[in-house]
């Protein structure tokens, strides 16, 4: 029963750094139909931002660290946005997807070179003493800085949902995923649109990146691996949407610790990909996805 | 005062000319149709107006001033509006998020408020209908929303693209009554229609375009009589 309880925390804990690289994913793809896979280097890069200020700034509480490394990296994917993407906005395809996997190897070569290859830890800020509570009455050994990293993702989620759904700006976006060309003659600039919706992507993959961080470790490759599980998880709850990016996420957590817990972790990836094989072989567009009509 | 002015306007598309140079004017306070059989290049001018086609010549003056170099979102804070071919709704956005979002630009909050109570005294329908989502709308009623949109952008110059494609007749008249009502509170239209006769029935001057070529221009009232437009737009019956 008690590691049952200690499972789901892992996996809470795992599926909500998982969601917050997916929202970019999802939400980049809703708007502006591009799968962008330099994500996971963002993610990545915005760990590493964590790093440095706790190491140049440790007098800095977490609370103050956190939305800053979160800023620093939305101006890195706006700018990213800016310089690499907008040219292509109407491009082929393939010439988009092949310059996203370009700024990915950048950003990973750039933060070995700068940085270092070496796999780092960021230094705890939060409390990492266990929840008495949940010990007592549940006999699960939880820390608090896991508890705490899955409320804060979960309330980011939250502020999220609010912001696309009951905010002007967050209209906007959805209006740009669903006729981007009406847009402008709204008197909306469509460019502050998709620099806000790379902005927030991005926030949330650096917070992503820091929690993974100080849970786990960091290195200037763990975008590769993690951003293609983020993606599963998108694809999984279907892109494009918020609600199946944060499903998604979770549900492939879950699968994963427990693979890992009951049968084999050399499984952990094959079962991760064959449950994303089976899926949409069931739902073609993810669980929470709308089939799309293309125009002719 | 001369509201729009187009000077020698062309477009292309790639290596086709879909305009060669058109001359056209607005007064304020008019109703002025745009005719042309399907390509003569009558929506080409309309999102060439409101920049969203770039110029190949040309140059375009709302209220005196170019507006060649101002991108098409900003032409809708100086004040012109457009209900582009097909509506262009947000079908997955609500009425009200349809109609806020049009409302972008407006700061003032009571400049806003008043834009809401002349889209609903205007299509009352509308109001009814405010949390559902635009796609689950009739066509009647998705025209009304295009159109309160542009009001809600607080425009002064009005550019409707075929507002009654797709329509029932009456439903063409209602979208038309409404159009009228629009122009009798001070809101100059450029109104592009393949129904002609409608068009022509509301509208104070007229333009033809064939080809990307203005071939006629004037009065509606003249150019519903003259035997070239009801040859080849009002059915062909001469007299």
């Amino acid at each position: 029963m008690d590691t049952i309880i200690q499972q789901l925390f892992n996996a809470a804990q795992l599926g909500a750094v998982y969601a917050l690289i997916a929202l970019g994913y999802s939400m980049v793809y809703g708007i502006i139909r591009l799968i962008n896979f330099a994500h996971g280097d963002i993610f990545m890069l915005g760990g590493f931002i964590g790093l440095l200020l706790t190491t140049r700034f440790g007098w800095m509480p977490f609370y103050l660290l956190l939305p800053l490394a979160m800023l620093l990296t939305a101006l890195v994917g706006v700018t990213i946005e800016r310089v690499a993407y907008r040219r292509l906005r109407n491009a082929q395809r393939m010439s988009v997807v092949i310059t996203t996997l370009g700024v990915g190897i950048f950003l990973e070569n750039l933060v070995r070179l700068t940085v270092g290859p070496e796999t780092r830890q960021i230094p705890a800020g939060l409390p990492s003493a266990p929840v008495v509570w949940l010990q007592q009455h549940l006999g699960a050994f939880v820390t608090w800085d896991k508890l705490l990293i899955i409320l804060i993702s979960l309330a980011l989620m939250a502020i999220l949902w609010l912001v696309v759904n009951r905010t002007l700006i967050g209209t906007a976006m959805r209006a740009v995923a669903d006729n981007k060309d009406a847009v402008p003659l709204m008197g909306v600039n469509l460019n502050l649109v998709i620099a806000v919706t790379f902005a927030i992507g991005s926030a949330l993959a650096a917070a992503g990146g820091i929690f993974y961080g100080q849970a786990y470790s960091i290195d200037p490759y763990m975008g590769i691996d993690l951003g293609w599980k983020a993606f599963i998880a998108a694809v999984i709850g279907g892109i494009g949407s918020i609600e199946g990016a944060v499903l998604g996420s979770f549900l492939l957590a879950g699968v994963e610790v427990i693979t890992v817990a009951y049968l084999s972790s050399n499984l952990k990836n094959g079962i991760a990909f064959g449950l994303l094989i089976l899926l949409l072989l069931v739902w073609p567009w993810g669980i929470m996805g709308k089939p799309t009509l293309k125009k002719v | 005062m001369t509201l729009l002015r187009v000077e020698n306007l062309a477009v292309s598309y790639g290596a086709i000319k879909a305009l060669h140079g058109i001359n056209l004017t607005i007064e304020e306070g008019e109703i002025v149709s745009l005719l042309g059989a399907n390509g003569a290049g009558k929506s080409t001018t309309l999102r060439a107006i409101s920049r969203m086609l770039p110029l190949q010549g040309g140059d375009i003056f709302y209220r005196d001033q170019s507006v060649k170099n101002i991108p098409a979102h900003q032409l809708v804070a100086m004040g012109i509006g457009h209900v582009p071919e097909g509506r262009g709704i947000f079908p997955n956005l609500t009425v009200q998020e349809n109609l806020a979002l049009a409302a972008w630009t407006q700061k003032n909050k009571q400049r806003l408020a008043a834009s809401y109570e002349k889209v609903f005294a205007l299509f009352p329908r509308l109001e009814e209908r405010r949390p559902q989502l635009g796609g689950t709308l009739s066509g009647g009623e998705q025209q009304m929303l295009a159109v309160g949109r542009a009001l809600m952008t607080d425009c002064r110059l009005m550019l409707l693209d075929e507002p009654s494609m797709g329509l029932s007749p009456l439903l063409v008249k209602e979208v038309f009554r409404a159009l009228q009502a629009i122009n009798a509170q001070g809101m100059t239209i450029l109104l592009v229609e393949q129904n002609a006769h409608m068009a022509l029935k509301i509208a104070h001057r007229g333009y033809v375009l064939e080809n990307g070529r203005m071939v006629l221009e004037g009065p509606a009232t003249e150019l519903a009589k003259d035997p070239r437009v009801k040859e080849a737009y009002l059915g062909g019956a001469t007299t």
